[in-house]
């Protein structure tokens, strides 16, 4: 697992600060560029127009990285790894939806960063794609609407996975929508079943499905790129199927959807038992959804599943998905001819609760 | 609870082919046309048509927009010009039977491109804006002008970001400056092979010792260049046609796993030679026998066959947007993405164009390469080149997943106003489609396994198969 966090000396700073950081020698390109002066066991000192830091622990090269640094703490987030292309910021903790696989369960309180993020953004590699997600970001959506705008004039080649709930996007969004570049912004957003109830019920929100429909419905009419996002869990997994036929006849308009694994951290790991559904032993309903959507012309793809979990037939279908810092592989992979290819297990993945029929392959 | 219009067909067991605008299609009964029609939708009819992409609530909402936009994808919209098909020269050192491209003798002269020809041809290339281009020799025999291929495979290679170039040739005399320009990658070969040896030369090589150089050139292209880079293709008489065994095991000899059957055309010297115009019905028997022998062997071998033109329409049924052929597309605009220049300079949107005013049909061309291109004719063509609202289309089922051929029209028949289901554009489509919905209803696990190796999925799904009561 890499740390996104390291240690820092405490700095003299009232507001939060964003520093990138660059290897010795090299010139400042912006005000917010700091450069590596001296290293010493597992010290780093930079030095930030004229005064000087140090971060400690780091074992990979910083450079390039953008740290954030909060006043008063000891420690600085890595928001951006340059050498990574896993990078998420997590731009709010509140959400309107309580969903019962919920990696990521939601907090009562907003801390409003996105001027810093989007200065973080502004600073990323040539190219990068970013994560954006919470909580649900399109609860702040003036603000996210306005860092995206502000991105987009510095850093017209940074793009954007956004993964929303689109519970919040209303008519009066649609210009803005249009205004933003379809090929560097992609939304992720959940949808469980086509039955309205049981995605409902999932998600913990009642009218949850029909505020989705909405809010898929502008995304189309935008031009926007979409992600659907469908977890595999108990309590889908027989809707896959009618998911499936919904998905084609609704939202061809699609760029990929994502059929997911469970990460099982958050109110997943509470609800581990009720929730998990092993696909390595019983796999034919989402077989048959990737039938479906394929013979439809649609783009479909098993996120999070360990190519051995999958059916041979089915294994193109799964790309490696888990960010890399938060990927690891089991003792039997080792021996795998799979393993360059395959997205391994989650940190927190426990096999003793996990996929009952795995092995090399 | 608005449902959208709905076409329908009789299909087997006293059942109807139901299918809408958008392509949506599924398998009812007369109970339900009439339901249907007298406005007595049950609630179970309802549920049914919400789920199947039928019905909607309220304009704009997911199902109406889902709609809207299957709809759309299925109308073509010609893109930016970046596919140019070159016609060098028209000498050919064959004189095949049913020659459609009015070729020459190899000796003739003025029947190449001149320097002013090749000129203004590099000059118009520049002037495109796409990134991308493919261009494609065709001819006469193109081998015969290597020169020109040279020049204007090293101006795209210049001038592009990606060029892709494909040589149709008869592989009948390659020599081997011609293998190396072959051998490069971005330059891939298509060829005819007229189904087996037999056919192949009483159709084009004539002789022994021409039919075995041409064996041998395509043996040696396929172990030197690779399958993958060659394409093959048979042109057909139905009723002098080697049986379909003969045809896929003579191209699996030579690792092409993808057969385009096409008829002879009725153009050039096929006109005089063969009788096509009321073949359609001796084509529709071959091609539905070719399709029962692709399917046995698909059910018994490791290596997957498949008819080209026929997986082309199946995928067309099954999706929106698949309009990546130029064939068949709705509406059939032609002369914008994609232009042919003859060896006369002159500019026509299709090859098929070129054919009907070199034969004194009509002059379909569209200007010449030296003084631009000059639309006039062919938009007023491209206006009538939508099945949407045609009198017989608007009526059938497979409107949706089928096209207009207007050029073939005109060559046929001199006119673009005859009635559709008379043409036989119509006839040999409505028989493919048929036959399409037929295996979609099938239970036949030899049919499933080829229709899920067509569609691209690992099986195929019975929700891609419903029946309604």
């Amino acid at each position: 697992m890499i740390d996104l966090r390291i240690k820092v000396d405490p700095l003299p700073i009232d507001e939060p600060l964003i520093v990138r950081l660059q290897a010795a020698g090299s010139p400042a390109q912006s005000d917010s560029d700091a450069i590596l002066t001296e290293v010493e066991g597992d010290r780093r000192e930079y030095e930030l127009n004229g005064f000087s830091f140090a971060v400690y622990g780091a074992n990979d090269t910083l450079d390039g990285d953008v740290l954030m640094m909060l006043p008063g703490t000891t420690t600085a987030h890595r928001l951006i790894r340059a050498g990574s292309k896993h990078n998420t910021l997590l731009v709010t903790e509140q959400c309107d939806q309580l969903c019962v696989m919920c990696s990521q369960p939601p907090k009562k309180y907003h801390t409003d960063l996105f001027e810093q993020f989007a200065l973080a953004a502004s600073l990323a590699p040539q190219g990068a794609m970013i994560g954006i997600s919470g909580g649900e970001p399109l609860l702040h959506k003036d603000r996210l609407f306005r860092m995206l705008e502000d991105v987009k004039s510095r850093r017209p080649d940074v793009g954007f996975h956004i993964l929303t709930n689109a519970q919040h996007l209303s008519t009066a969004d649609l210009d803005m929508l249009q205004r933003l570049d379809h090929e560097r912004i992609l939304w992720g957003v959940p949808l469980y079943s086509a039955t309205p109830e049981n995605h409902d019920r999932i998600v913990g929100k009642s009218g949850a499905f029909a505020n989705l429909e909405r809010g898929l419905a502008l995304l189309m009419r935008a031009g926007a790129s979409l992600e659907l996002r469908s977890v595999v869990m108990q309590q889908n997994w027989q809707d896959l199927p009618a998911l499936a036929d919904y998905v084609s006849t609704r939202l061809s308009f699609l760029t990929i959807w994502a059929i997911m694994q469970l990460e099982r951290i958050g109110y997943a790991r509470m609800n581990w038992r009720e929730t998990f559904q092993d696909t390595s032993t019983e796999f034919e309903q989402i077989a048959r959804a990737i039938d479906v959507a394929t013979a439809r012309g649609l783009k479909a793809a098993l996120y999070n599943f360990p190519l051995c979990s999958v059916p041979p037939a089915y294994r193109e279908y799964a790309p490696s998905t888990i960010s890399d810092w938060k990927r690891k592989y089991l003792d039997f992979c080792l021996n795998c001819r799979a393993q360059k290819t395959c997205g391994g297990f989650f940190e927190w993945y426990s096999a003793p609760e996990g996929f009952a029929s795995l092995g090399p392959l | 609870m608005p449902v959208v219009p709905l076409k329908f067909r009789p299909h087997t067991d006293e059942l109807l082919i139901f299918a809408d605008d958008a392509g949506g299609y599924f398998k009812s009964d007369h109970a339900f046309l009439h339901r249907y029609a007298c406005g007595q939708l049950t609630s179970s009819d309802r549920a049914f048509l919400t789920a199947n992409g039928h019905a909607y609530n309220s304009v704009g909402d997911l199902a109406f927009s889902g709609f809207e936009h299957r709809f759309a994808e299925r109308l073509y919209l010609p893109r930016e010009l970046d596919y140019v098909i070159l016609v060098p020269t028209l000498r050919c050192n064959l004189a095949c039977g049913y020659c459609q491209v009015s070729r020459v003798n190899e000796t003739t002269p003025g029947f190449d491109w001149n320097d002013v020809t090749l000129e203004a041809v590099i000059k118009f290339l520049d002037s495109l804006s796409a990134k991308k281009i493919k261009v494609e020799f065709q001819g006469g025999e193109p081998l015969l002008r290597l020169d020109i291929i040279t020049k204007v495979r090293d101006f795209c290679r210049q001038r592009f970001e990606a060029c892709e170039i494909v040589i149709c040739t008869n592989l009948q005399e390659v020599d081997a400056p011609a293998w190396d320009l072959l051998a490069e990658p971005d330059i891939f070969v298509s060829t005819s092979l007229d189904g087996n040896r037999i056919t192949h030369q009483k159709q084009r090589t004539v002789t022994d010792r021409g039919t075995d150089r041409f064996f041998a050139n395509l043996e040696f292209a396929v172990s030197h260049l690779g399958p993958e880079k060659i394409s093959a293709l048979p042109t057909l008489d139905p009723h002098r046609a080697p049986t379909p065994h003969e045809v896929i095991d003579t191209y699996l000899s030579y690792g092409i796993r993808s057969i385009y059957l096409r008829p002879v055309n009725h153009q050039g010297f096929a006109r005089k030679k063969f009788d096509a115009r009321t073949s359609a019905a001796a084509w529709n028997a071959y091609h539905a026998s070719f399709i029962d022998a692709l399917i046995e062997h698909n059910w018994s071998s490791e290596v997957a066959v498949e008819e080209y033109y026929f997986v082309h329409c199946l995928r067309r049924v099954l999706r929106s947007g698949h309009n990546g052929h130029v064939d068949l597309r709705n509406p059939n605009i032609v002369g914008l993405s994609y232009l042919v220049i003859d060896y006369d300079g002159k500019i026509y949107p299709t090859d098929e164009a070129r054919m009907v005013t070199r034969v004194g049909q009509f002059d379909l061309s569209m200007g010449d390469v030296s003084t631009g291109v000059s639309p006039e004719t062919i938009d007023s063509l491209n206006v009538e080149a939508l099945n949407n609202f045609h009198p017989d289309c608007v009526h059938c089922p497979y409107q949706a997943f089928c096209g207009v051929d207007l050029v073939d029209d005109i060559s046929r028949y001199g006119r673009i106003d005859l009635p559709k289901h008379l043409t036989d554009f119509c006839q040999r489509h409505m028989s493919i489609f048929d036959r399409i919905f037929a295996m979609i209803y099938s239970d036949d696990p030899k049919i499933q396994k080829t229709l899920a190796l067509w569609s691209g999925a690992p099986r195929f799904d019975p929700l891609l198969a419903k029946v309604h009561r």
